[in-house]
């Protein structure tokens, strides 16, 4: 199999990869960090804020609420938008795409290679974010979070980017207008952010297995390690909207 | 197999707006075929079609015996293309590009692209951002022509190049005809295919409008004559010749001048009997065999929300 395409699609973004990479785990070193000082702040709230936010005092509970539940996501998707959103409607907006697939190369295969691309990308982010963890691990007084529960959340992490990123090349794939992808992948984020954060509170429990946030982060994988069937469920949700819009793709005119 | 290129009915309509309406066409193997059209006549639509960018609305299309649809991997390996407004990725220098252009080929020999650099003279080191469009253009070229392809889908091919790289293109592709491979180039203007083309199709408004080979359109085209005599001739010399209504004796009746439609035989046999000093004949004209085809054609497809609905 031909695999040119992955590989200029890896090389060409090797920067803005790196400034990603290198950007993401500094963030999040950077807000771990402070758990130290944060910790007295949070064991002063009233329990049923905390409640409401998910929160305790535990280096677990201080990770999950703020860096791995809110900066790193958010994170993680606008980088999987952003490449998902280019991968194949901006190129087809530039009038990129029509050369390319003026070349034996299927739409499908131009499709799946720009994904491997995009997951490649996430899973160096999230490996570094691993790594910057394990760096101030002893100094932030994380120790209390095992190594392994902290590759469990950046797998997460990593999966979260992906199903974004999934959705914003199928979008595009199936669309090929990336003001339209990146206007809904954006209401999708929110809403997913939303039904996962309120699910608990408005007594709708349901709603928040409808979020991926819930995959990402609900079976606390900081504190209970790898969830299997969570992964599971974000890998086969991202791997369901890319084959739908690579359906739509096959069957449309491009350009 | 005879035709390397067979349309049957081919439409193609984009809502109300019609791209193509039951174009039929075919090209053979080995020819330089012309595809003439004013703009938004359907050109660029018909090779999009070729290549499966897009799909007709009905009819066939077969390219190299195969289906653009279902054998679209093969059918591109197999032929070049240059689009209308080649736009490729500027980040990267010449050389890195075309690299990768011709790994999604499966590898396409450095030495092959260097030459057509070289001709085109295209430098393979500079950024293609920075390049300008006739140089844009050549990128163009070189990555149609790099793998050596049967067939050669060119969409307005020599936009933005100077006459001397024009001239260099029109070698290329008479080389690649002397090959016995295709060549199917589009163009809005009759002078940039007459010289290589062996035969030409002028699309109008989705359909065909005329087919016919350069040799023969030139048979029918107009040439502009002016023929200088040492002594005045008689005032009724020519007026037997057919068309002759077309030339006229100045005042001093030294001077033929005036246009010959077809063979100038007829006129030559008749100027055999004076003394002439002096002939000039011009090229004949195809464009305005063109033009005659192209009168009453609009510019852009026609809408027509009737057999649109």
């Amino acid at each position: 199999m031909n695999t040119a395409v992955f590989t200029k699609s890896l090389t060409d973004s090797r920067r803005a990869l790196a400034g990603w990479a290198l950007g993401t785990a500094a963030v999040g070193m950077t807000y771990a960090s402070t758990y130290p000082s944060q910790r007295d702040n949070t064991a002063s709230l009233p329990e049923a804020l905390r409640e409401a936010l998910h929160i305790d005092a535990t280096a677990a509970g201080y990770l999950h609420a703020s860096v791995f539940g809110v900066i790193l996501p958010l994170l993680a998707m606008i980088y999987g938008v952003s490449t998902g959103s280019r991968a194949l409607a901006g190129d087809e907006e530039s009038g990129r795409l029509d050369l390319l697939l003026a070349h034996p190369v299927t739409r499908t295969s131009l499709a799946l290679q720009r994904f491997c691309a995009l997951t490649v990308g996430a899973g160096a982010i999230s490996l570094l974010v691993w790594l910057a963890m394990l760096a101030i691990r002893d100094s932030a007084g994380l120790t209390s979070v095992t190594p392994a529960e902290f590759l469990a959340q950046c797998v997460n992490l990593a999966l979260l980017a992906v199903v974004f990123g999934a959705l914003a090349l199928g979008l595009g794939a199936a669309l090929g207008r990336r003001t339209v992808v990146l206007a809904t992948t954006a209401t999708v984020g929110v809403l997913s952010y939303t039904a996962y954060a309120v699910a608990g509170q408005i007594g709708a429990d349901w709603l928040a297995y409808a979020s991926p946030f819930h995959y990402y982060i609900g079976g606390e994988p900081l504190k209970n390690g790898f969830q299997w069937g969570d992964g599971a469920v974000l890998a086969v949700t991202a791997v369901t909207v890319l084959a739908v819009g690579v359906m739509r793709f096959n069957r449309r005119d491009v350009g | 197999m005879e035709n390397v290129i067979e349309l049957r009915e081919l439409t193609k309509r984009y809502g109300a707006r019609r791209g193509l309406a039951g174009l039929t066409l075919e090209v053979r193997t080995g020819e330089v075929f012309g595809f003439l059209g004013p703009n938004g006549a359907g050109k660029s639509t018909t090779i999009r079609l070729l290549l499966d960018l897009i799909r007709p609305t009905s009819g066939t299309a077969t390219v190299l015996g195969l289906s653009p649809r279902a054998q679209g991997t093969e059918l591109r390996a197999r032929t070049g293309y240059l689009a209308g407004d080649f736009v490729c990725d500027g980040r990267q220098n010449v050389r890195g590009y075309l690299r990768f252009l011709g790994a999604l080929r499966g590898g396409v020999p450095q030495q092959h692209i260097d030459d057509l650099a070289d001709r085109l003279g295209l430098d393979q080191n500079t950024r293609i951002r920075k390049l300008s469009k006739g140089n844009r253009q050549k990128v163009g070229l070189v990555q149609a022509f790099m793998h050596r392809p049967e067939l050669l889908v060119l969409d307005e091919p020599t936009t933005g190049l100077d006459p001397l790289v024009q001239q260099t293109f029109l070698d290329l592709v008479t080389e690649t005809a002397a090959d016995g491979r295709t060549v199917f180039m589009s163009s809005h203007v009759m002078s940039e295919v007459e010289a290589v083309a062996d035969r030409v199709g002028i699309i109008r408004d989705g359909r065909l409008a005329a087919l016919d080979t350069v040799a023969h359109l030139r048979a029918g085209a107009v040439r502009d004559v002016e023929v200088t005599f040492e002594t005045p001739v008689p005032q009724h010399a020519f007026a037997d010749l057919p068309g002759a209504d077309r030339l006229g004796l100045d005042i001093t009746r030294t001077t033929l001048s005036g246009q010959v439609v077809g063979s100038p035989d007829a006129l030559i046999k008749a100027l055999a009997g004076y003394s002439v000093t002096g002939l000039r004949a011009t090229e004949p004209a195809l464009e305005e065999v063109f033009h005659s085809y192209y009168a009453g054609a609009e510019a852009a497809p026609r809408t027509s929300p009737s057999t649109a609905a």
